[in-house]
């Protein structure tokens, strides 16, 4: 135990690793905060970088961007509507209308602080259940993986807006743009029509920029000569009293992210956007309708995405396993620095776990400390007059797009999917499910076919399998509920056991 | 030595006589930072390989090597760029084995035919793994097993092409009969975590990627796709089992760095001189060690021969399984 606490403070007695510590976390929240750049890129950069370093140096520094990476995406995402990373779409559903009211200042705030509560759970977690959690999420098979997209594609229903069957043909779309490309599992290039161009794909980084980003400015210029928000800085701070408000659900959200960073195909984007669905299913009484400024709809994502940063060193720490992209980079750096990352990573080098999670809980105080200063310089940003905003907004949009694989067809792909999302925005259509097409359709498709492959292609095989297994059964009875739920069955139903469970008591 | 007025002129002709200042300026190549471009993303083998090495080039040349990953299209897309640029020996390609199969599976018309191999940095060995409950101990026992239940024991694989689609094709072309239910995954990674939690039953992945789940007894080794043994490793050599195999080995995937054919032959030579020295440095070494890979450092017509033999096996291996689009004999690949 001692040994523990020792690993666990060498980054908090040593100067010099604190320093790395406070500057990744710094350098992190700028480099979430610009579209395109992302974590798993710097942290990759970082590798040549650090090379001559010591590991316990080059890892200080990677865990300080991780921490304020995953945080640094959600200010782009409520100040200009454009997500910083894909873990912050779900932020900008709420943020950005947050943004619109004058309260930006205010979301900046509650954002920072329960990424900070979401941050520590992720953290507890790590320090806690270890291994335990990196076993069940070895247990999630394909099946399980599939059932889960499905899941989140049912988030499609809340993100609607005005008409379901819009919402619907939305989500198509996105899952239409995500099966552009080779496919890998055959070799197959699809919808490419014969151009090596589109072999590659389309980003879905740069479909979130363009819907976001670009559409958005092209909408504002309707009003562009409107006055800006004037924006509302003070109690920038929450208070305690709306930090305990909304703690159970940021308690909530945060085991989701824990959960969801842990399972080694899947990381902080899916989890915020499960959190945020979570959300809007549980809480009955928002601040405002979600979608129009409610707060619960910035606290579920960005807990979630921060719980998953401790989520994701979970597998990676105790099996050697990614829990996401940025943990497969640090893998990486790891086996470059001359260590072993698998099994016995604990085994040969006992301190790393408890070093890693000392720099954690400094970075997630560094966030916190860093995120709550400067927020008033940036809700100003809000009040800056559309014609010179909304060409920054484009800048900005096109630089990041560029930044996402140094590809010029993704500037293109982001430029198009701008016109085409302000299209549809004009038509009443929400750009949300497009973009959660995008993601979750090759989940759902991939893990179908592996499935299905694995069954060999056997339908009764198949429905056997959604039964399989405890987990498997908890997720297929979750969708078939929330399914029942918006079908005019479920009042029906619910009467029924009411009526019964009233029967019973007498 | 006379100094007088005949050997001044013999002098000046001599400098006359010298090649112009444009071959003096490509002798002080790299003048500027070379760009590298790494055909896959970020946290991959390709990655780490190219990471691990470049601060030593750097040291060599004397000049920075800026990397970027330019993924997509199992690497068609970063290939294509460097193709894009000018031949002058600033754009270097970091590249895996997957070029070489661009032509059969019909992705691009380019390979490494159309660049000139600095250095082949190092390769992979495949190793046969297997969940750690199943019931077999070796690779005999896995051929038996599966012979007597066709196309039920699944494999994990990364999709045509990939390193277990191969070596099952190997397998398949010395075992009659040789049928499993190929489940394809995003990567070596998720395919060899899904055999961790006995989601598949047995599949092919490099021994850097499998080392550490084999020694900590959560996956287990079959047997080694090559001539001879691991060190660290106690199972033996495929050919052990099935001596056919020889002739397709030694095979695996590899890493090299490459420039466009038509690279002027001085900085080729500059460029080539400090890549093989990097890749035979005890730290590049050392590094290969440590990941699992053996170190190759060979570079110009001993890395062109490896290039041809390694196409010629793998595309021909992929047309007997009939999962080729493009007959190699018509990509002038010859049969072995």
């Amino acid at each position: 135990m001692e040994t523990a606490l020792g690993y666990f403070l060498m980054s908090w007695l040593d100067p010099f690793l604190l320093l790395l510590v406070a500057v990744g976390t710094l350098a992190g929240i700028y480099i979430g905060a610009i579209p395109g750049l992302s974590v798993t890129m710097a942290v990759s950069i970082l590798i040549s970088f650090t090379y001559a370093w010591d590991t316990n140096e080059a890892l200080a520094l990677m865990v300080g961007i991780y921490m304020g990476g995953v945080y640094g995406g959600s200010r782009t995402a409520i100040l200009l509507n454009i997500p910083g990373a894909p873990a912050a779409i779900a932020t900008a559903l709420d943020g950005y209308p947050l943004a619109k009211l004058g309260e930006a200042g205010r979301a900046i705030g509650v954002t920072t602080v329960v990424s900070f509560l979401g941050g520590f759970v992720g953290i507890a977690a790590l320090a806690l259940g270890a291994p335990l959690v990196a076993e069940i999420s070895l247990m999630f098979a394909p099946r399980d993986y599939m059932l889960l997209g499905i899941m989140g594609l049912l988030l499609v229903a809340s993100l609607a807006g005005e008409s379901l069957v819009k919402g619907v043909v939305a989500g198509a779309i996105g899952m239409l743009i995500s099966m552009i490309g080779l496919d890998t599992m055959s070799a197959q290039p699809r919808l490419t029509f014969g151009s090596s161009a589109l072999l590659g794909g389309v980003s879905y980084v740069a479909v979130m920029i363009g819907m976001f980003g670009i559409a958005e400015a092209l909408a504002q210029l309707h009003g562009y000569a409107a006055p800006a928000v004037k924006q509302k800085v003070d109690k920038i701070v929450p208070s305690l009293s709306t930090v305990l408000r909304h703690l159970p659900l940021t308690l909530r959200a945060s085991a989701i992210g824990v959960w969801i960073g842990a399972l080694p195909g899947a990381g902080g984007d899916i989890a915020a956007l499960m959190a945020y669905d979570h959300a809007k299913r549980s809480v009955k009484k928002p601040s405002r309708p979600f979608g129009q400024g409610a707060y619960e709809g910035l606290v579920a994502p960005e807990a979630a995405n921060n719980a998953a940063v401790g989520g994701a060193f979970i597998p990676m720490l105790t099996l050697g396993i990614p829990g996401d992209a940025v943990t497969a980079v640090i893998i990486a750096a790891l086996f470059i620095h001359g260590l072993r990352p698998g099994p016995n990573l604990m085994v040969d080098t006992p301190h790393l776990f408890w070093f890693t999670v000392g720099n954690l809980t400094l970075a997630n105080i560094f966030l916190l400390v860093f995120g709550l200063t400067g927020i008033r310089l940036f809700a100003k940003i809000v009040e800056v007059p559309k014609a010179i905003l909304l060409p920054i907004v484009v800048v900005l949009s096109v630089v990041g797009a560029y930044a996402i694989n140094n590809n010029p067809a993704d500037v293109w792909w982001a430029v198009g999917f701008g016109i085409f999302g302000y299209v549809l925005k004009v038509y009443g259509y929400q750009l949300g499910p497009v973009v959660l097409g995008v993601i979750l359709g090759p989940i759902v498709e991939a893990n179908f076919r592996r499935t299905m492959i694995a069954v060999r292609e056997s339908w009764a095989g198949f429905a056997l399998e959604l039964v399989s297994h405890p987990i498997t059964l908890v997720l297929t009875i979750g969708i078939l509920l929330s399914i029942l739920r918006g079908t005019p069955l479920w009042p029906k139903l619910v009467g029924m056991l009411r009526g019964r469970a009233v029967d019973a008591s007498r | 030595m006379r100094l007088n007025r005949r050997t001044l002129l013999a002098g000046a002709t001599a400098l006359a006589a010298l090649p112009p200042p444009r071959i003096a300026g490509a002798q002080e190549f790299p003048a500027r930072p070379i760009q590298g471009t790494i055909q896959w993303g970020a946290g991959g083998s390709t990655d780490a390989v190219t990471r691990a090495v470049a601060p030593i080039v750097e040291e060599k040349l004397g000049q920075k090597l800026v990397l970027t990953n330019r993924p997509g299209g199992t690497g068609v897309i970063g290939m294509q760029y460097v193709h894009g640029q000018r031949a002058d020996g600033y754009n270097i390609l970091f590249g895996a084995e997957n070029p070489q199969l661009y032509g059969v599976l019909g992705l691009s018309d380019l390979s490494y035919k159309d660049f000139y191999p600095l250095v082949l940095l190092a390769r992979g060995t495949p190793v046969l793994v297997a969940r750690k409950d199943a019931p077999w101990a070796d690779a005999k026992a896995l051929i038996d097993h599966v012979l007597a239940n066709p196309d039920t024991v699944k494999m994990g694989a990364t999709g045509v092409g990939g390193l277990p689609f191969v070596v099952h094709a190997m397998l398949a072309a010395q075992v009659p009969g040789f049928k499993v239910t190929q489940v394809p995954f995003d990567g070596d990674g998720p395919a060899l975590t899904a055999l961790e939690g006995g989601h598949v039953d047995f599949m092919a992945a490099v021994w850097g990627a499998a080392r550490e789940r084999i020694r900590a007894g959560r996956i287990k080794a079959l047997a080694v796709i090559a001539n001879e043994r691991l060190e660290g490793l106690d199972a033996a050599p495929i050919t052990a089992t099935l001596p056919g195999f020889a002739k397709y080995l030694p095979w695996g995937p590899f890493f090299g760095a490459f420039v466009k054919k038509e690279t002027p032959e001085p900085i080729v030579a500059k460029l080539e001189k400090a890549f093989v020295e990097a890749a035979n440095d005890p730290r590049f070494k050392e590094f290969c060690a440590n990941f699992g890979v053996v170190p190759m450092g060979i570079g110009g017509k001993e890395a062109i021969a490896f290039l041809e033999r390694w196409q010629s096996v793998t595309a021909w291996l992929l047309a007997d399984a009939g999962a080729a689009k493009v007959d190699p004999a018509t990509l002038g690949i010859k049969r072995l």
